[in-house]
């Protein structure tokens, strides 16, 4: 099989880890090299995974790699999307695409003038279980959908994600995307209206962004959507979090516990009892598909109009925060 | 002390069996639907009839019970305690807040007991959680997510599907989640609420409500009476510290029939307790009349869980947050 040459650009994001290990177990693919702005984690990362660190994002775009994953932080997205779209390089994008509209829009507009591919990381669209609701859902299994409930919750990241400048948001930001993504990706619809109360009172002091959103949002249509988006989960729980989505239908009702394969592990060395995932890991069905779109020199299934809609989404969710009203997307 | 049962369904029942294990002696079932009547009156070698009022004033009752739809709670506990009775009525307290007010004022009035059964209060699980949260176990509490409902209820002549009436799940099933938080976090601020309210062609109803308490926390509260069956309750508080979560579908004891029938196939989970919430619920209710203890629910309790059940169903039809 051809090979195709992959290079990631920041490990800032940690799933970069898992994008780096779904390359590299690949036959058709290879990792072909890191550019970070943090020079040690980028070669401690190109040592972990087998492959060279390049210094320089000029001698990085301009090697013979044909994609590029970036992870850096979302602030930085733009700027490392527009160079990497000017040297022709296909682009899978980690979520959210930008924290702002105008920077996601400018993002695929460069990536539509440079002719290159610009898909989003949201690797929801990837597990079985959420593959398969879609399929239920589209067959007319639950009828019509009226109504739909949905969690993303997950533990403070802290880093950069708790920074503002360079995150855009908190757990609203970091924790809504995935799940608009999912639901407009399952109905064909798109978001009109968003609600949403924002806290910041899980973490005190020690967190300056929001570390929960409850939105109450509308699709077309008039289905009545809610999700909790958090960091709500304490050190101590089993896992990192949880997507979770129920929908209710004309015929009946469906739920989706995304990360519900798991073993029970209870661990006296540690004194820990954690959740050991066993289902199939998402992350590799986002690259492989990254990889095939790459090849073929065509758009990866989710796009980068994709990401920007569940920006749009969620800065909504921010500016109905602020003006405590239900506003339209 | 003797009871008069006003309204012979679902919950009318309960109450009279919850009575009679507390010592107490049905004298009188009263039913528009005179079947119901009959039917509870036997079983208790009760009186029975299809008209309140003259089972309410009754020298020989002392505790009406009033377990009818909600839009006749205000008329029948105005006109009990107006007979000088002592008065536990299901909840929704009434339809309306200005009622519940009413009310209040007419049961001072004449110097009657007024208990609203708002029995999650009682509910050992929620008892539990709460303990949790006293423990101090999470920190301080900074959200709750609570879930509650199943199958549509059927009722008499399908009385909750007419909106107007039963408020749909937000005000009949929902408010025992709005009024658990309010005893537990303190008052709400301002809530905002999505309900389907379907009845035709299909009878569904789903409501989700975000609410902020002046506290800060910030509640999620979803109801259903749109799924095909069972009855699903969930907990989850977290706070600075931890977290704490609850889920009915985590049960101590299920069964399964083999062989021919209905029931085959079906398997049936059930997390027994010795006591009743129920049970609790009346306890506490007579411990008052018998002047031990204050009750864990006030009427004003049942006023103010109305208007925030009020409050979000008027979200629900603007489409903006209420505040309260
Ligand atoms: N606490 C709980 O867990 C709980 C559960 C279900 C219902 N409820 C509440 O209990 C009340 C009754 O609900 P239900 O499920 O028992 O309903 P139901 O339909 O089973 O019973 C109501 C009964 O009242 C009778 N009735 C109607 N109007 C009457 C009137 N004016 N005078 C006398 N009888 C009258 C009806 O014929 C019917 O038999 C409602 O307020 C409901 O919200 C509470």
């Amino acid at each position: 099989m051809k090979d195709v040459r992959i290079g990631i650009m920041s490990f800032a994001h940690m799933h970069a880890f898992s994008y780096a290990a779904s390359l590299n177990q690949l036959p058709e693919a290879t990792l072909a090299g890191i550019w970070d702005d943090d020079p040690k984690r980028g070669q401690d990362m190109a040592k972990q995974f087998n492959t060279q660190f390049v210094a320089s994002l000029d001698d990085f775009l301009a090697s013979d790699i044909a994609g590029v994953i970036i992870c850096s932080e979302n602030n930085k997205h733009r700027a490392l999307v527009e160079k990497a779209a000017a040297a022709g390089k296909w682009i899978l994008c980690e979520k959210p695409l930008s924290p702002k509209v105008e920077d996601a829009q400018a993002m695929i507009d460069a990536c539509k003038k440079a002719g290159v591919g610009l898909g989003t990381a949201f690797p929801c669209r990837f597990i079985p279980s959420i593959m398969a609701a879609r399929e239920q859902i589209r067959a007319g299994h639950i009828g019509e959908v009226l109504a739909i409930a949905c969690t993303n919750h997950g533990q403070n990241p802290g880093g950069w994600f708790v920074e503002e400048a360079e995150s855009g948001g908190g757990a609203t930001m970091d924790h809504t995307v995935h799940v608009v993504d999912v639901l407009r990706w399952m109905l064909d619809r798109e978001f009109k209206k968003v609600y949403c109360e924002l806290g910041n009172q899980l973490h005190g002091e020690s967190l300056k962004t929001d570390d929960l959103g409850s939105l109450n949002m509308e699709m077309d249509g008039g289905i009545q959507v809610s999700h909790l988006a958090s960091w709500s989960r304490p050190q101590s729980f089993p896992t990192w979090g949880d997507v979770t989505l129920e929908f209710i239908g004309t015929e009946g009702v469906l739920n989706v516990d995304a990360f519900n394969q798991k073993l029970d592990v209870f661990d006296d060395a540690n004194m820990r009892h954690a959740w050991v995932g066993w289902g199939d890991n998402p992350d590799l069905g986002l690259v492989t598909d990254f990889v095939r779109a790459v090849a073929k020199r065509e758009a990866p299934s989710v796009t980068g109009e994709d990401g920007l809609r569940a920006t749009e989404v969620t800065v909504a969710a921010y500016k109905a925060a602020n003006a405590k009203e239900m506003v339209s997307v | 002390m003797n009871v008069a049962i006003i309204g012979c369904g679902v919950m009318g029942k309960m109450h009279a069996e919850m009575a009679v294990r507390c010592g107490l002696k049905v004298v009188v079932c009263a039913d528009n639907f005179q079947k119901a009547a009959n039917e509870l009156a036997q079983k208790y070698g009760a009186d029975s009839t299809n008209n309140s009022q003259p089972a309410l004033s009754r020298d020989d009752v002392d505790i009406v019970v009033i377990a009818t739809p909600t839009t006749t709670h205000a008329a029948l506990v105005q006109a009990a305690a107006k007979e000088g009775k002592h008065i536990f009525c299901e909840k929704p307290f009434c339809r309306t807040v200005a009622e519940c007010k009413s009310s209040i004022d007419v049961a001072k009035e004449h110097g009657v007991k007024l208990f609203i059964g708002h029995v999650v209060r009682y509910f050992q699980e929620f008892e539990a959680v709460r303990a949790q949260l006293q423990q101090g176990v999470v920190g301080e509490p900074g959200f709750a997510h609570l879930y509650r409902g199943g199958a549509y209820p059927a009722g008499q002549d399908n009385w909750f599907q007419n909106y107007k009436l039963s408020g749909g799940v937000t005000l009949d099933c929902m408010i025992h989640d709005l009024d658990w938080i309010r005893f537990v976090f303190g008052e709400p601020e301002r809530i905002f609420c999505q309900a389907l309210q379907r009845s035709n062609p299909e009878t569904l109803d789903y409501s989700q409500v975000t609410m902020r308490m002046k506290s800060g926390l910030i509640a999620k509260v979803i109801g259903t009476w749109a799924h095909p069956s069972g009855f699903h309750v969930k907990i989850e508080v977290c706070g600075s510290k931890g977290m704490v979560q609850f889920d009915s579908n985590d049960v101590p004891l299920t069964s399964e029939r083999r062989g021919e029938g209905a029931a085959v196939g079906t398997i049936v989970p059930s997390s027994p307790v010795l006591k009743s919430p129920y049970l609790l619920e009346w306890e506490d209710f007579l411990g008052w009349l018998e002047g031990r203890h204050e009750p864990r629910v006030t009427p004003e309790d049942g006023l103010h869980a109305v208007a925030m059940a009020t409050a979000a169903l008027k979200s629900a039809e603007t489409k903006a947050p209420v505040t309260l």
